[in-house]
């Protein structure tokens, strides 16, 4: 059974509070759920948050599936987002994601996600949450992965 | 020549911290402010002639003056939402000059009397929403937010919120619904959100770029901004350069600025031995010029407009003849299908089908008449639905096929199976 | 009193209330105008884009359920402007819809069907691959989901959200994968979750129970009134030479709008042939004697007799007046379908009280000053009376204590039950028992009044037993003697419309 962590918990109930009503802390309190549960959200993480938040199953699921931040399967540790935008499209980020499939590391889910924002330092990448990898090349990113893998 | 009217001081380390930025005469501007009329600030925005500098280009200062006259709470919200592909302004803006925003945003919100205010920030930018979070502290711990700011009399509240993925949320009713904790689909329209918005209550939406600039116009008055740039668009602009040119990145020019000298003046040009072929000047959703109308093209909203294109964000996407026109029409359908919200029905079924016919033709499975079709689809796409996302991605497919024919055409006909056969196999 | 606008539609000049929108104007003129997500009983999505119109002086064609009509407004849906939009609308709306009408079934029923017919009747122009989605998705014990078949109107979910605030229902992903659906282990089963099916315009939402039951072009539907509690509903009776197949409500802006609750759907099932008594029977410890209910009622000795009577509120006011001027002198009991949920309501549709017509049983006894006792008395006094006749419900399904009652009739020298129906525990007696075929609503004309005291008129639609007597012909019969019934009124009405065997076979 998920469960928040006791912190997660005192997270949500002030989130329920922060804003004009506690709708919008659906929102915030779902990154709080992925973030604790190993980077993705279950339907059975659904129905806990339904139950603390007090909201019907159906709008939080509502939210989840719109939003493509919310991943809906589960991840692996490293969730390499590339942009395959306009401008990373035509620095080469689709081959950089292609060559990257190729690779099959286990410990590594691709997914080719829309405009970043940094168009000028393309191709770009996130992996997780984490700042951007900004003019990233094939070399770097495969570097940086196996690197990451192994420790 | 760039005029760096809001960048001035990007350059500067320490200009995100509160320090910093006062050391640079930051937050003077609201002391200026806060002892003026609100009404008198909004006659200024509006004398300055500053237009919303998301996308629409709508006057700042008469989208303020649609909120109705009475003491209803009402709500100003800051979208940082950046997400038209192309574009990495505002970005920029927050991480490098946090205050700016956050002065812009007290006096904005003084100006339409707002006690509480939101930056929503996309999900992905996680440096900025950091820098914006530490920001807000400091503002609230020097007295810049909270009750009685300055002891003007004046309370306002700022507090952030993170989006989770979604271009639709950059679209100003989108965006409220996702900070009401829904799906961020846009919502009809009447009642605009100026009388009823976020949670239906009167709200203000302006950009990053908007409400930064509050600060100039404030501190040197609306007559100073307005000489800046065209006659009816005044000010400066920052450009987000990407695409094939040597130094992409954002640059703040007048307002009328001519393209070429942006992409070559101030960009260096496109690289050795490439040569212009085409160049999207306003983000994605903006029709594609030809080389031969990048000469012509100057960087305000009228010119562009004439041209058949328009301002958009100000993303300026920069596109050499070693690309392919039904590859980059591709990336783009496949977006515009990935982000409509999936309301309103021709948006929905019409961002799927021309994404699928597009890719069509660009896997050598296209007919001749699909041209035409995609002409047809996007003109019944055309202001049909709530919002302009439909618009957004039928304005680039027309623009596309229709100045990139030919090139269309080599796709279909290199199959070698000639569309009437085609046809017929239909 | 609001100020009323002129405006024209279609080149006829119409006068409307102020703060109206297009479509109500359209609506009120009678007009057509394609639409998918407006329902008047819901908030307005504006999503489906379809009923778009062209406003003279606007350059951009506006949609007429979100536009409120201003004074001097010049609209027109007939422009070619309109037409070619609403065409492209439907080719939209189709282009991802499976076209599987042989299969599905809402065909003949349609709005995608008929709307295609009169608004856009094009040739295709998709030749790509339509998007594929889940099928007979289970939404619970009551409905079945078709997510390809679905237009995303979201008419259902503003119903779960809005009327019967109970939200099981979300659009769940975006764009072109958006899919209607439940939440997991959440189905969809509160008490009007099949008004969602009424509402749905395609064939998405489908009631499991009335699913592939009938075509529904071989459907006659007559109006009448739910009996299923006191609220009084107003419905469609959905029927045909084989007996009723579905119950669907009618808009009464006053009493039910355009709802109704599950359970008042399901009131037509002991309207049907198969189950109902269908002759008059005497029943002894020794012997069944089947006769006519002529003969029932002749033989049936009333005469000096200490007569208790017991009423349930399944009947119309005219029946309870001429049985009520007829047995006045004796002792009556209000048998209730569970005394102790009488007077509950869930704020919406569904009351406590399952009979129809209630207030009409006590303004009838009133009227004549008459003492209604409740059924309680009747324990202490049975072994007093001679004879009980009992005016059994209608819907035997809706009194739970039909049983323990009906061993307390039972203890009675003699037992007159009157009901559409009989009952297992009637059939070996100790005493006499008699069962005399009633009527149901569908059969007889008549007034109901419901919770609210408002009368509402039912109309006899068909004749499904032809021993069945209303009450009002019973008390004829035992009045006069005769059988001819061609002097009350609600006789007469019911041989004019009484088609209903008749058309047995005829299609």
């Amino acid at each position: 059974m998920f469960k928040l962590s006791p912190e997660g918990i005192e997270f949500v109930k002030k989130e329920m509070v922060r804003y004009e009503t506690k709708l919008s802390a659906v929102i915030p309190c779902l990154y709080r759920v992925q973030d604790e549960n190993e980077g993705w959200i279950s339907p059975e993480c659904v129905a806990y948050l339904s139950r603390l938040m007090d909201l019907g199953e159906s709008e939080i699921y509502e939210v989840l599936t719109f939003y493509t931040m919310f991943n809906q399967k589960p991840v692996k540790p490293l969730h390499v987002q590339v942009c395959c935008n306009v401008s990373c499209a035509m620095q080469g980020s689709r081959k950089i994601l292609e060559e990257l499939k190729k690779q099959n590391n286990s410990n590594v889910t691709l997914s080719a996600v829309e405009c970043l924002g940094s168009c000028d330092t393309a191709p770009v990448l996130q992996i997780n949450r984490e700042p951007y990898m900004e003019k990233v090349s094939l070399e770097q990113i495969t570097k940086t992965l196996q690197e990451r893998t192994s420790s | 020549m760039e005029h760096k009217l809001l960048t001035e001081h990007y350059n500067k380390d320490n200009y995100k911290s509160l320090e910093g930025y006062k050391q640079c005469g930051g937050y003077e501007t609201l002391k200026l402010a806060l002892n003026k009329q609100p009404k008198e600030l909004v006659e200024m925005v509006k004398a300055s002639g500053l237009r919303g500098r998301g996308g629409a280009g709508f006057p700042t200062g008469v989208k303020w003056s649609f909120l109705p006259d009475n003491n209803e709470p009402r709500y100003l919200l800051c979208n940082a939402d950046e997400g038209e592909p192309g574009t990495f302004k505002d970005r920029m803006m927050m991480e490098k000059a946090p205050h700016q925003l956050i002065e812009g945003m007290i006096i904005s919100a003084f100006a339409i009397q707002s006690h509480k205010s939101y930056i929503y920030i996309r999900g992905e930018y996680t440096d900025s929403i950091s820098i914006i979070e530490q920001a807000l502290k400091e503002a609230y711990k020097q007295g810049y937010l909270g009750k009685n700011i300055l002891n003007s009399g004046f309370d306002h509240e700022m507090d952030i919120y993170v989006g989770a993925g979604a271009y639709i949320c950059g679209e100003e009713t989108g965006m409220i619904s996702s900070l009401e904790g829904k799906k961020g689909q846009p919502k009809l329209k009447p009642p605009y959100p100026a009388v009823k918005g976020y949670l239906e209550k009167p709200t203000v939406v302006n950009n990053v770029e908007t409400l930064a600039a509050v600060v100039p116009i404030v501190r040197d008055g609306a007559e100073k901004y307005k000489a800046i740039g065209t006659e009816r668009s005044a000010g400066t602009k920052i450009f987000s350069v990407s695409g094939n040119v040597v130094k992409p990145g954002n640059y703040e020019v007048p307002l009328g600025y001519p393209l070429m000298d942006m992409i070559n003046k101030l960009c260096g040009g496109l690289p050795p031995g490439r040569k212009l072929k085409a160049c999207i000047p306003g983000g994605s959703s903006a029709p594609v010029l030809t080389a031969e109308e990048c000469e012509k093209a100057c960087l305000d909203y009228e010119n562009l407009m004439d041209l058949g294109s328009m301002l958009g964000s100000g993303a300026i996407i920069v596109i050499d003849d070693s690309n392919s026109m039904v590859d980059i029409l591709s990336v783009i359908m496949h977006f515009y299908h990935h982000e409509s919200c999936g309301q309103c029905t021709p948006c929905r079924e019409g961002t799927g089908w021309l994404d699928q016919i597009v890719k069509n033709i660009l896997h050598g499975k296209g007919r001749l008449q699909d041209l035409d079709l995609i002409q047809n689809i996007s003109q019944h796409m055309m202001g049909k639905t709530i919002c302009a996302l439909s618009d957004a991605a039928a304005l680039p497919a027309i623009s596309f096929v229709t100045k990139f024919k030919n090139e269309f055409i080599d796709y279909i006909q290199q199959n070698k199976i000639s569309s009437d056969n085609l046809n017929q196999v239909v | 009193m609001k100020k009323m606008i002129k405006c024209t539609i279609n080149n006829y000049p119409v006068e409307v209330e102020e703060g109206t929108t297009i479509i109500q104007a359209f609506k009120k003129l009678e007009q057509e105008i394609a639409h998918y997500c407006w329902h008047p009983g819901l908030s307005i999505a504006g999503v489906c884009r379809l009923c778009m119109v062209e406003i003279e002086g606007n350059n951009k064609l506006q949609i007429a359920c979100n536009t409120v009509v201003q004074d001097g407004m010049v609209i027109t849906n007939q422009s070619q402007k309109v037409k070619d939009t609403v065409r492209w609308g439907l080719e939209f709306h189709l282009i991802n819809h499976p076209l599987d009408c042989p299969i599905c079934d809402q065909a003949g029923e349609c709005v995608l069907q008929e709307q295609y017919m009169k608004f856009g009747a094009y040739q295709p122009l998709m030749s790509e691959d339509k998007v594929k989605k889940r099928k007979v998705v289970d939404l619970g014990s009551k409905i079945v989901l078709d997510t390809e078949r679905c237009i995303l109107c979201a008419r259902c979910t503003r119903f779960t959200d809005e009327i019967s605030k109970t939200k099981e229902l979300g659009i769940f992903n975006r764009g072109d994968r958006s899919e209607i659906g439940i939440f997991k282990n959440k189905p969809l089963e509160n008490d009007y979750a099949l008004n969602t099916v009424d509402i749905c315009p395609v064939g998405a939402l489908t009631s499991k129970k009335f699913r592939f039951q009938q075509r529904v072009w071989y459907l006659k539907k007559a109006p009448s009134v739910c009996t299923g509690c006191s609220t009084g509903c107003n419905i469609d009776v959905y029927y045909n030479e084989e007996g009723l197949w579905r119950i669907r409500p009618r808009h009464n802006s006053s009493i039910n709008q355009y709802w109704m609750c599950d359970k008042g759907r399901e009131t037509f099932k002991h309207v049907n042939p198969s189950g109902r008594l269908k002759s008059s029977f005497r029943h002894t410890a020794e012997q069944t004697e089947k006769m006519t209910t002529f003969q029932a009622l002749q033989t049936l000795k009333l005469d000096s007799k200490k007569i208790g009577l017991v009423l349930t509120g399944s009947y119309t006011c005219e029946e309870y007046d001429a049985f009520l001027d007829f047995f006045q002198l004796h002792s009556i009991y209000h048998w209730k379908n569970n005394p102790k949920n009488f007077e509950d309501y869930d704020n919406f549709l569904i009351r406590g009280d399952k009979n129809p017509n209630t207030k009409g049983l006590l303004e009838s006894i009133n009227k004549r000053q008459l003492k209604l006792e409740d059924c309680t008395q009747l324990e202490q006094n049975i072994s007093h009376l001679d004879l009980l006749i009992v005016c059994a419900p209608e819907n035997h399904k809706l009194y739970p204590c039909l049983e323990e009652k009906i061993n307390l009739f039972l203890k009675s020298k003699e037992l007159v039950w009157i009901s559409p129906h009989s009952h297992t525990l009637l059939q070996k007696p100790i005493n006499t028992v008699w069962t005399i075929p009633s009527k149901t609503y569908f059969e007889k004309t008549g007034t109901f009044i419901n919770h609210h005291g408002t009368r509402q008129k039912i109309k006899a639609v068909a004749s499904i037993v032809d021993s069945a007597r209303s009450l009002e012909e019973i008390i004829h019969i035992l009045k006069t003697g005769q059988t001819d019934l061609t002097q009350i009124a609600s006789i007469r009405d019911k041989m004019k419309t009484n088609y209903f065997m008749e058309q047995k076979g005829s299609l």
